[in-house]
């Protein structure tokens, strides 16, 4: 081959051939929904569980409680406590792991094919049959106070937790943190834990997620021998209430010789709707959901003001926010928030043609290393139940990508950046901070506290 | 295992750059990942976090790919790229669509071979200012954040590789000029000091000739004689109180051990499994679970090309003292090294590490890295099977020989404290 000529880039060299994996669904007998992707490159399983219902069916003086059924849940089931279970599935090489986030609680098992059986056998035990002892709800309830504890000291936990807070205008369901309040944690019985578990875990109100080496027979005749005894009822769920308000504001958190400020700048948006979703996505693309964004490269690329920028819609099933988030050394705060600032004005004078045609290629070309791994394709499926989206949503991905226009992008961005609406919130040391941000917000800033109380009027 | 056996190849251009291809089909991605053999350890004092701050300069641009291009062609492409960089070594990846491969190797030969020519004080100044917040984001402003720099910088004696941060020091940080960028270029960034690994869905022959394209006229440097490494000996214990702006006591040992690979390495990782890797673990579960003295408890292995130690990390309770916690571990290294481990305990590390194993394979990215890992310490890519060999082989006399040998030696101890906190 002849030597190269380094100035002209190479182009691909063929179409890429790729083929979504193929999703079975199907119903158990108790009605619990199976979602099965077989994949048998390596000998290896996933199950996920999804039970609706997360953290915004905390009731008011409980906040934290359905994170602690987390916490909860693998504390003993099935006649083994909380250490001996965990060492059945340790000594199998396999391993659980529970996640709660606003909307739903999510299990999960990870298992060598060769153990599948018994893993699943100990997975259903704690579906099924969980103990909710009074001693693990103890301890784990003390574990918890001082995770709380500890929170404080974490200025990115802050900062996000007291954001999503005030942007919900403190009422909604969406307004807390997952991991709850110290005081409300108090108030938690173990009898909420068993309630919560009688509410929410049942079949009908879930869904299993399988994807690995593993027959649908096999598979379906594990599940109906382990969970037969789950049995399915009327649910008595209340449906979510909105309770937004509109707000906006400048709040300080004052975190004492804080070396840097944790920026986060945005507003309430429009929960997820199939009329706009990809206009947002790939307009979030441009604006700063990835390193070559316009957030990203003019805060760190041409300013240097941080290690890194970005801006994102967060979906709830009901809700969602809008926001850009970063940290910058403290003597930059004030300029870094111009600069954000002057981002949100500008992307609702348009888009570039070049730049809608970066942000469609890489997320078309992007889109088969989605489905490498067990895990990303259970995560797909997770989210195409949890949102409800259409059967066909991952086949006809790449085509309504490709079809969104210019102006549909640009209808997108006046639809859901309010540089007029937002709330700008700043973790740091109050002394440096402070007279940065009246330059350029006026003198109007509140103060709170880690848990997004107001302080004083400053 | 079958599985854990790679097919691959291996050789190497004229101008010394290793080559690694391993095939595997079963998604149409294929990963380009370099390690280069430098890193932090081959800085100087005045000069340290330099490799990583390279790093950094390394995504700004070559002679053909102006700033800014470098990530926009691999993400229009649909790919996914990233850096780092540690003790020894710095690597680049990337992962992209099959059909890509050939614009990888285009932008990673042109860095390899013609950085220089694209470099500027502009840029140099921005990524000084973006590394300068990456310190600050990633350890100066986060809880505990200095605990490893204060460690290694107590443990490891003057002048070793080891003791000083990979991501260097403020000063030092503010101090590089264009000189010691491309200095640290020419230096170690030569096709002789690397070993690029192709490993995903592609055509062999296809591979071999675009490497040679783009790689095989790059020239190659003379390389710096092998960094010093002197003895890792305490001749005391050392104890540091720092305060900080925390809300928990946190306690750290750190001792003295092996390389990577070294006959104990892995017996030491087993060690640390049986101490606190899981929730019946022997620390979590005495001090977490059972006694709830401690918030949590962490207790590894970490090994390095030219050293290596082991670390115990506690965090209080409120209201207990870490004396008291101090007390115990010491109680639990001397019961594991009077009565050495349980069957259980040691089958139910190795399952462990076992199916970890089989997992990882999953991602052609970390199977890309993982050769070259192999490569890199082992002198051999397709080591899946003789590492976990290693682990297979350990028994509850190497556990009994790792506390006797290494944990019973002066140690580092680290204690932070609340600085506004509570007295205990």
């Amino acid at each position: 081959m002849k030597k190269s000529d380094r100035s002209i880039m190479p182009s691909p060299s063929s179409e890429l051939k790729f083929t979504l994996p193929e999703v079975e669904t199907f119903k158990l007998a108790n009605a619990l929904d199976v979602i099965f992707v077989k994949r048998s490159s390596l000998p290896i399983l996933r199950v996920n569980l999804i039970i609706n219902g997360g953290s915004n069916t905390d009731p008011i003086g409980k906040k934290g409680l359905a994170n602690l059924f987390t916490m909860m849940i693998d504390e003993g089931a099935g006649g083994y406590n909380g250490l001996e279970l965990m060492d059945e599935f340790d000594i199998l090489g396999s391993s659980f792991d529970i996640s709660c986030n606003n909307d739903g609680l999510y299990l999960g098992l990870r298992t060598l094919k060769e153990n599948a059986d018994r893993s699943i056998d100990l997975f259903s035990k704690i579906i099924t049959a969980p103990h909710f002892d009074e001693i693990s709800f103890a301890r784990e309830k003390r574990k918890l106070h001082t995770r709380l504890m500890q929170l404080k000291d974490d200025p990115e936990e802050i900062a996000s937790s007291v954001f999503e807070y005030t942007v919900f205008g403190k009422e909604d369901p969406y307004a807390f943190p997952s991991m709850g309040y110290e005081n409300d944690i108090s108030n938690v019985t173990v009898e909420d834990i068993k309630n919560f578990y009688r509410n929410y875990f049942v079949p009908n109100n879930s869904a299993l997620i399988a994807v690995g080496d593993i027959t649908k027979e096999e598979l379906t005749e594990k599940l109906n021998k382990y969970l037969h005894k789950w049995e399915p009822k009327i649910l008595d769920i209340e449906k979510y209430k909105c309770k937004t308000k509109e707000t906006t504001g400048i709040y300080v958190i004052h975190k004492e010789d804080s070396v840097q400020s944790e920026i986060r700048i945005g507003h309430l948006s429009a929960k997820r709707d199939k009329r706009d979703i990809f206009q947002r996505t790939l307009l979030n693309n441009i604006l700063g959901g990835q390193f070559s964004s316009r957030i990203n490269l003019n805060l760190r690329e041409d300013k240097g003001y941080t290690y890194g920028a970005f801006s994102r819609f967060n979906y709830f099933k009901d809700n969602a926010i809008f926001y850009v988030s970063t940290s910058v050394g403290i003597e930059n705060t004030g300029k870094a928030v111009s600069e954000i600032l002057k981002e949100l004005n500008l992307i609702k004078e348009g888009v570039t043609e070049k730049e809608l045609d970066f942000s469609k290629s890489s997320t078309i070309r992007k889109f088969p290393s989605n489905f490498e791994t067990n895990r990303q394709v259970a995560y797909n499926l997770t989210t195409k139940y949890i949102y409800n989206l259409p059967d066909d949503y991952y086949d006809t991905y790449i085509d309504k990508i490709k079809a969104v226009s210019i102006e549909e992008i640009n209808i997108a961005a006046s639809e859901h950046v309010h540089p007029d609406k937002l709330s700008i919130l700043v973790v740091g040391d109050k002394n440096k901070l402070i007279p940065q941000l009246k330059m350029i917000t006026g003198d109007k800033i509140t103060e709170l506290d880690h848990l997004g109380k107001e302080v004083t009027a400053v | 295992m079958n599985i854990l056996n790679l097919e691959y190849e291996k050789y190497k251009l004229n101008n010394g750059l290793e080559v690694i291809l391993h095939q595997n089909d079963n998604h149409p991605l294929v990963s380009v990942n370099i390690w280069y053999k430098a890193g932090s350890s081959n800085e100087r004092k005045g000069k340290t976090g330099i490799a990583h701050l390279f790093e950094h300069m390394m995504f700004q641009g070559s002679k053909n790919v102006p700033k800014e291009m470098h990530f926009r062609y691999i993400q229009e492409a649909g790919g996914t790229l990233n850096g780092s960089t540690n003790f020894d070594r710095t690597n680049y990846y990337e992962k992209v669509p099959s059909n890509f491969l050939e614009l990888i190797l285009w932008l990673e030969s042109d860095r390899m071979g013609l950085l220089l020519p694209s470099l500027t004080q502009e840029k140099l100044n921005n990524q000084i200012d973006v590394v300068r917040n990456e310190r600050l984001e990633r350890y100066d402003n986060q809880p505990y954040g200095l605990a490893w720099e204060i460690l290694i910088n107590n443990l490891y004696p003057e002048g070793h590789p080891y003791s000083w941060p990979t991501i260097g020091y403020v000063a030092d940080i503010n101090s590089y000029t264009l000189t010691d960028v491309s200095d640290f270029f020419k230096a170690y960034y030569s096709p002789s000091n690397a070993c690029l690994t192709i490993a995903g869905n592609f055509d062999k022959d296809n591979a071999r000739k675009l490497v040679n394209k783009y790689f095989g006229d790059l020239k190659n440097n003379k390389i710096p004689e092998e960094v010093f490494v002197p003895p890792v000996e305490l001749k005391e214990n050392k104890l540091i109180i720092r305060k900080e702006n925390v809300q928990l006591e946190r306690i750290y040992m750190a001792w003295a051990t092996e390389k990577a690979f070294d006959p104990l390495d892995s017996s030491l990782d087993i060690l640390g499994d049986i101490l606190s890797g899981s929730k019946n673990s022997r620390l979590y579960k005495s001090l977490v679970y059972d006694r709830e003295l401690a918030q949590d408890i962490s207790a590894y292995q970490f090994s390095g090309k030219y050293s290596g130690h082991f670390m115990i990390v506690a965090t209080a309770k409120p209201g207990v003292k870490l004396a008291a916690l101090k007390e115990e571990i010491f109680k639990e290294l001397e019961n594991v090294s009077e009565n050495g481990i349980t069957p259980r305990e040691i089958f139910r590390s190795k399952n462990g590490i076992k199916s970890s194993f089989i997992y990882s394979m999953q991602n052609v990215e970390s199977l890309a890295d993982q050769l070259n890992y192999y490569n890199f310490y082992a002198g051999e890519p397709n080591s899946f099977n003789n590492d976990l060999t290693r682990y297979e082989n350990v028994t509850s006399e190497n556990i009994k020989e790792c506390v006797n040998k290494y944990l019973k030696k002066n140690y580092v101890e680290l204690q932070i404290s609340p600085a506004n906190g509570i007295e205990n």
